[in-house]
């Protein structure tokens, strides 16, 4: 009953933001222009068509995407301060693509978004073998955080040592969504495949809420479905990285603003987080971009501003 | 007894020798221009002829390393206060936010205020530093002496990555002024010249000083806030004071040399499996150990992308991120 008030209500925002993500910028454009100017020939098409299109859609995709990965990683293990960004799930991806694009810098960027895979795929099997299967919620969050800053200072020595490989990783690796365009977005395409895979997911992630052995017993299976969540919340937080960076925060504090507007129920849960994310990054990339033009800053660095505190009320609230 | 003092003697006596070493080496090591041990030695008290190695020697090289001494023993020494007053093997000067809170203040001072100089930015650098511990502490409940030991973890990382993009955010913003924020951020002591040594030794030799002199009210803390009250210790004046000399401590260096990280989580367990949990003994030994290692990562740095150099901070981030994951495997929180 929740979700029938704060669906329409989180639409309608995702369409202002649109609106608004197209409208403003460097060179800000009045709305009836702007519905013109999608017509070829228009004087505001190159701006709208080549750069704040492509760049809206992938800015609502790549929120979505990983607000759905914390969703899903937050469900699986039960732990309210889990999210890929925290347990350095994204910052293993962010440094194999680095690491790719330092070493091989002739290689196809085109690879990029399964190498990034490989690199969060490494990063989640070592939190495991760190952690091991029961660990408290802060000691997994801190084996989390220390991994992730290993990763994060691994970036700095590379782009250190190797600065004239690094432009173009630099280029991929802010938080940021800055000269993303269309190429980039074909790039994050064939993933959106995880999504409903990730939605399909849901139900049985509501199950294993009432505990394994009422899991088990209800014919689930409790480990096997944990192994397939997680990999496909480690795929999404992959792609997402390999395109736009570490985005940090946004997979925490998106499925928990969610849970507040419309419960735990996933079935709900699932698709309303991803407009919450998709809201969340298009209003972080729109303040990025005109809080200061012509200067642009990274997104990632807006969703840290926001998320920092709210992680941190969520630790104070954390028995 | 006397054969546990001796061993205490010969072991700072070894230290010490290692860290003359180690001075030596990166005094004439790694240089464009040739400098022979002679030079280097001669150098150091007069300049007999204009020999360019010995001015190389004399004006880069020496007030070089002395800041390095300085910083590792600072920062060594802050990090042996901060696990006695928080009781928490993972607390230093870079994991709990004051590194980070430091920088912040000193690029909004010298981005936005850049006329301040030399000594705004310091004080910029203490009080930045000094708000996020204070907000750590508190967000972390350490205060009331809990043992929720992840928890102010936690909050120091959360603290640091708000920091962390809002100097990201006034660096980019604030365009002109970023290039010297940035290379202040990565934390080398490729800048260190005889001006910043200057500006620095008095607060660190009175640092120093404060923290030798802490020492054995750090053991008493070490039997617990019960005990040590019963033992008639003031716990808050023990912390507000331990805490003033973590931010000049933390402060001084960070804002003469930038953040460097990781000393002050790495020596004091270091100290600790050397000399054992005696703050009388171990704070000099952590001194000494901290500062051979900034010395020694700092000759690392000219050395590994010769001729280019390497930010010091880089080099001790990748030896300490392992280090921190060990420590954090090791306790059972």
């Amino acid at each position: 009953m929740m979700a029938s008030r704060s669906l329409p209500f989180l639409l309608f925002v995702l369409l202002g933001l649109l609106v608004a993500n197209l409208m403003f910028g460097a060179v800000s454009i009045p709305f009836n222009q702007m519905l013109e100017g999608f017509q070829s020939g228009n004087e505001h098409y190159f701006t709208l068509h080549e750069y704040r299109l492509p760049r809206t859609i992938l800015a609502m995709l790549v929120g979505a995407m990983m607000a759905l990965a914390g969703a899903l990683v937050q469900g699986v293990i039960r732990n309210p301060l889990a999210s890929p960004d925290v347990l350095g799930v994204s910052h293993g991806a962010g440094l194999a693509a680095v690491i790719y694009m330092t070493f091989f810098p002739t290689a196809d960027v085109r690879w990029l978004p399964e190498v990034a895979l490989i690199g969060s795929f490494i990063a989640a099997i070592t939190l495991w073998w760190l952690c091991g299967q029961h660990s408290s919620t802060i000691k997994l969050a801190i084996t989390g955080v220390a991994l992730a800053a290993l990763y994060a200072s691994s970036v700095d020595f590379l782009m250190l040592v190797k600065p004239l490989e690094i432009n173009n990783a630099l280029l991929w690796l802010t938080g940021s969504l800055w000269g993303r365009g269309w190429s980039q977005l074909s790039m994050l395409l064939p993933w959106l495949l995880l999504v409903p895979a990730a939605l399909g997911l849901a139900k049985p992630l509501n199950l294993i809420h009432l505990g394994d052995d009422s899991a088990i017993s209800l014919g689930i299976k409790a480990n096997k479905l944990r192994l397939v969540a997680l990999a496909v919340a480690v795929g999404l937080t992959a792609s997402c990285v390999a395109i736009c960076g570490p985005i940090g925060f946004l997979g925490l504090v998106a499925p928990h603003l969610t849970r507040k507007l419309v419960g735990g129920r996933h079935q709900i849960l699932l698709p309303s987080t991803m407009l919450v994310g998709a809201v969340l990054l298009l209003l972080a990339d729109l303040v990025a971009r005109t809080i200061d033009p012509p200067i642009e800053l990274p997104a990632g660095i807006m969703t840290a501003i926001i998320g920092a505190p709210y992680f941190l009320w969520l630790l104070l609230r954390t028995k | 007894m006397i054969p546990m003092r001796l061993a205490f003697f010969a072991q700072c006596t070894v230290l010490l020798l290692a860290l003359f070493a180690c001075s030596l080496v990166s005094l004439i090591s790694w240089s464009a221009i040739p400098i022979s041990a002679m030079d280097a030695v001669q150098a150091l008290y007069n300049m007999n002829n204009d020999s360019i190695a010995q001015h190389i020697v004399h004006d880069l090289r020496l007030p070089r390393v002395l800041i390095g001494i300085m910083v590792g023993a600072n920062l060594a020494a802050a990090g042996v206060i901060m696990q006695a007053l928080t009781q928490n093997p993972l607390a230093s000067p870079s994991v709990l936010g004051i590194n980070a809170g430091a920088a912040l203040g000193m690029a909004l001072v010298s981005t936005i205020a850049p006329w301040f100089g030399l000594l705004g930015t310091s004080f910029a650098a203490i009080i930045g530093g000094g708000t996020a511990w204070a907000l750590v502490m508190l967000l972390g409940s350490a205060w009331r002496g809990g043992n929720e030991h992840g928890r102010l973890v936690l909050a120091g990382v959360a603290i640091s990555a708000l920091c962390a993009a809002l100097t990201k955010a006034v660096i980019i913003m604030e365009e002109d002024q970023a290039s010297g924020v940035l290379t202040w951020l990565a934390g080398s002591l490729s800048d260190a010249r005889w001006q910043t040594f200057d500006a620095f030794w008095p607060f660190c030799v009175a640092g120093l000083l404060g923290a030798i002199l802490m020492a054995p009210t750090l053991n008493l803390l070490q039997l617990g806030d019960d005990n040590a009250r019963n033992l008639g210790v003031s716990l808050m004046w023990i912390k507000l004071g331990g805490s003033f000399l973590v931010l000049l401590l933390v402060g001084s260096a960070i804002s003469s040399v930038g953040a460097i990280g990781f000393v002050g989580l790495l020596i004091p367990h270091m100290a600790r499996i050397l000399i054992g949990q005696d703050h009388r003994k171990f704070l000099p030994v952590a001194m000494l150990l901290g500062a051979c290692l900034v010395v020694l990562s700092d000759t690392l740095s000219r050395a590994i992308i010769y001729p280019a150099e390497t930010p010091a901070g880089a080099i001790l981030a990748l030896i300490g991120a392992p280090f921190f994951i060990y420590l954090v495997r090791k306790r059972t929180l």
